[in-house]
């Protein structure tokens, strides 16, 4: 009879479900909320980088560390003066390579790479995987805004509201 | 003009109501339904955007996809019995439709003999999954099918004897006067053996959670269905899903009351209804349970529903005299 | 019937990219031969040709639901070999990220269970619970399951805030969860006929075939390299090590079930006891240990990953030999699957826990 009662008990936990709140998040309607990037040694997001041409004095450090690792950046001449940087190069990361450590984040010195939480690369072609410089100086788009909720008895995604948004750059 | 209305209206009711034109719809609700309440089940959504109200429309746009997949018939494959099967099984599934009234004014084909002539056609259905396991000249096919096989064979005899049940109370074969014999009390409260015999060999038939071992994936691939796609696959697919149908209206007929209800409710409506709630009860266990192996099966099948059967038999026996 | 010879190749939605041999009679298993390989990518040799630090990516990338496993042994032995001393901050916070790394794993573990034994709602559940740590992660680390966070000398980054609450929040939606499945999954009549008395590995025969994690524990040796050999902060962090007696595919299931348990109580004791201070120490980027071999061992989700290190002194290692659990696993499934029915193949491989990535490596 306790074998009655394990039939039970299993069937009931499947009809407990049937009324506790979906755990999916309807991508690409909503998306979700990712605020900080990864910026060592902060925690944050490790999304694409964003270079600040600046800062960055094309010391190739960041080439070094990827050499062994993804062999993704690759130091490119960029055309017009920057005080810091003689030799006028910057990286440029191929995103078909990169595995996204963030090691090179970690290893450059003057803080000009760090990455963002922008996860959505995907593109047609390989080559557009290569980005540039100047496509790494954008900044990245603004985060989405559902909100993973966790409590006690649910796990579920809070729906944004669906109020004018201040872009976050 | 007179000649003329029989056989139209006949015409109407095998194409329209109740037979292929609404059993193919209510075979697409069907599908539909199956994976949402699996869904909510297991904390997801199901399909979603195929049609305005959550997703609705996707049987049919799988069934669309379907069609325009190319139909690959293994070379050593013997073609002929290969492409009969899939048909073979639909006619199986559709010819039993013809017997199942849904009210007294809607039946195709009424017959004294119903419920003997659909378990017949029924214990057929080995047959069809044989050919279909030898045709497709693969090791994972035969496996597949030689437990299909095993299993239709066994779980086909408790539910034979399980609906015997239900003919002795009633005392007639035709499923018309069985519902008939329901107005004072439905039979699932006169044989509730009987009717849950009849549910798990229904739910064998139709190789459904947790008697799937046939197509048990990770074993035997998609076991005797491995070699077929495109149509060929959705063909099995509605074969199996019209026999699913079929076999909740049975159990409704059978242990339900059929078509009996209060009035305002037309009595196809009645059954309509029923076999609904049939359906939402042989779907959960998809949810809930795992497969069994295929000896504990049939060692379910022969050593527990064979003997429940028998007794439900015995006991109606004796209750059918007392009555009388 | 004559004898069938089964390929349950590579290209089978049932054995990942593994094969298996399967002599079947009938429906009876004459021989099981496992076939490894298919995803040799030599990772021990690579390994050589990359500095310290730049081997972490590469190494965690073969177990990446369980990342954190293997890294951490690695990481164990650079420590050993380059004399570097782990702040104790970093060492909760490794112990904490490992933790976390075991349930994701166990959780997959048990999804992947119930595609095996044909269980859908088995296979969504953990899955999605799954999500909430995996989002608890990403908020840590950065990345959702290769987190390339472990380095020698601590942790690459600080906890964030906010996190001890977050953490504490996933533990108690797990622990709601774990009754649900006991419900639905471990005392379900038909799961306990599919997996009690199949695949039995005695005491004697796991000691002898060598198997490693909780495929011993579920034949009853209490074997842990977190309290036989215990590192980082194991050793000031109270917990049990599963250990279940009968030896069949029941036991190794609740001992992974219960490994969930004692790793959501470690979680919460690191929260409660994490000192402050710096989380990770003072080393110089690209390290040039000692000449010298090293071995160190760790307990990741599958069982005990060891690696032994030798260095001559340069920037990149000599030689890097990875003992991965999958692979000490492997001589199981010949012995345990002779005499068996065809259906409780799925049953006794993915009672293993053998991952055929890690295994080749």
């Amino acid at each position: 009879m306790s074998k009655l009662g394990s039939h039970i008990s299993a069937i009931q936990s499947g009809f407990k479900h049937l009324y506790k709140r979906r755990m999916t998040l309807r991508y690409p309607e909503s998306k979700l909320e990712i605020l900080s990037g990864y910026r060592y040694p902060l925690a944050g997001y490790k999304g694409r980088h964003v270079l600040s041409m600046e800062k960055c004095t094309g010391c190739s450090i960041c080439e070094l560390t990827c050499r062994n690792i993804a062999r993704a950046i690759k130091m490119v001449r960029v055309e017009g003066a920057s005080p810091r940087n003689k030799k006028s190069i910057f990286p440029q990361i191929d995103y078909g390579y990169c595995v996204f450590c963030g090691f090179c984040v970690d290893a450059c010195v003057f803080s000009a790479l760090t990455m963002t939480p922008e996860y959505e690369l995907a593109a047609y072609d390989k080559q557009q995987l290569i980005y540039e410089p100047k496509m790494l100086a954008a900044s990245p788009p603004a985060s989405g805004s559902a909100r993973f909720v966790v409590t006690k008895s649910a796990a579920y995604h809070k729906k944004p509201k669906r109020t004018p948004e201040i872009n976050q750059a | 003009m007179l000649g003329l209305t029989e056989p139209l209206s006949n015409l109407l009711q095998i194409l329209v109501f109740p037979g292929l034109g609404f059993a193919l719809t209510f075979v697409l609700f069907m599908v539909w339904y199956e994976r949402k309440l699996l869904a909510k089940v297991q904390v997801r959504v199901g399909p979603l955007y195929a049609g305005r109200f959550e997703g609705i429309l996707q049987p049919i746009a799988d069934f669309v996809k379907l069609l325009f997949k190319e139909i690959i018939v293994p070379k050593q494959a013997d073609r002929f019995l290969f492409m009969l099967a899939p048909t073979f099984m639909m006619a199986l599934s559709v010819s039993i439709l013809a017997l199942i009234p849904l009210s007294p004014s809607n039946v195709i084909a009424d017959s004294n003999v119903a419920i003997l002539v659909i378990i017949a056609v029924l214990s057929l259905s080995p047959l069809a999954i044989v050919v279909a396991a030898w045709a497709s000249n693969n090791k994972y096919s035969l496996i597949g099918g030689l437990r299909a096989l095993h299993q239709t064979t066994s779980y086909a005899i408790p539910l034979s004897l399980s609906v015997l049940g239900v003919v002795l109370m009633s005392g007639s074969f035709s499923l018309m006067s069985i519902v008939e014999s329901q107005r004072n009390a439905w039979f699932i409260m006169l044989q509730p053996l009987g009717a849950i015999v009849f549910f798990l060999a229904a739910l064998a038939e139709l190789e459904r959670v947790p008697f799937d071992i046939p197509e048990a994936e990770t074993e035997v691939v998609m076991g005797w269905e491995t070699e077929y796609s495109g149509i060929n696959y959705g063909i099995i697919m509605t074969a199996a899903y019209v026999k699913f149908y079929a076999l909740a209206v049975l159990f409704t007929e059978l242990f339900l009351g059929g078509w009996l209800g209060p009035e305002p409710v037309p009595p196809a409506l009645w059954t309509i209804i029923k076999t609904f709630f049939v359906i939402t009860l042989m779907m959960i266990p998809r949810g809930v349970y795992p497969r069994l192996r295929i000896d504990q099966m049939l060692r379910l099948g022969w050593t527990r529903l064979l003997p429940l059967s028998l007794v439900n038999i015995i006991i109606s026996l004796v209750a059918v005299s007392f009555m009388a | 019937m004559s004898e069938l010879v089964l390929n349950v190749g590579p290209q089978h939605p049932g054995s990942g990219h593994f094969r298996l041999i399967i002599h079947v009679d009938g429906d009876t298993i004459t021989k099981a031969i496992p076939d490894p390989g298919y995803v040799h990518r030599g990772i021990e040799k690579q390994a050589e040709y990359r500095e310290y630090l730049q081997n972490i990516p590469l190494l965690e990338r073969p177990v990446i639901s369980d990342s954190n496993g293997s890294v951490y042994a690695y990481v164990l032995a650079v420590e050993r070999l380059a004399g570097l001393k782990v702040p104790e901050r970093a060492q909760y916070i490794r112990v904490l990220m490992a933790e976390l790394n075991r349930m994701m794993s166990h959780l997959y573990w048990l999804a992947i269970y119930g595609i095996f034994l044909g269980h859908s709602t088995m296979f969504m559940w953990p899955f999605g619970d799954r999500e909430v740590l995996i989002d608890l992660a990403q908020r840590a680390m950065g990345q959702r399951l290769t987190y390339s966070f472990f380095v020698p000398g601590g942790v690459r980054s600080d906890l964030p805030d906010g996190f001890k609450d977050e953490a504490l929040r996933a533990m108690e939606f797990l622990g709601g969860r774990l009754p649900e499945y006991d419900s639905i999954f471990v005392s379900n009549p038909l799961f306990l006929d599919r997996t009690r008395k199949v695949g039995i590995l005695s005491r004697e025969d796991a000691i002898r075939l060598g198997v490693v994690g909780p495929t011993l524990r579920g034949s009853g040796v209490d074997a842990d390299a977190r309290k036989d050999e215990p590192y980082d902060a194991y050793d000031r962090i109270e917990f049990d090590v599963a250990t279940f007696q009968d030896g069949d595919c029941y036991s190794r299931a609740r001992v992974r079930i219960e490994e969930i348990k004692q790793s959501m109580r470690i979680v919460k004791q690191v929260l409660e006891s994490i000192p402050s201070g710096p989380f990770r120490a003072k080393s110089p980027s690209v390290l040039n240990p000692q000449r010298g071999n090293v071995y160190a061992r760790a307990e990741a989700a599958r069982g005990t990953y060891a690696y032994f290190l030798t260095s001559l002194g340069r920037r990149m290692p000599y030689r890097l030999k990875i003992s991965s659990p999958s692979f000490r696993n492997l001589p199981a499934f010949e012995f345990l699957m002779k005499g068996s029915h065809l259906a409780d193949m799925p049953t006794i491989y993915w009672s293993l826990d053998y991952w055929p990535l890690e295994a080749d490596r």
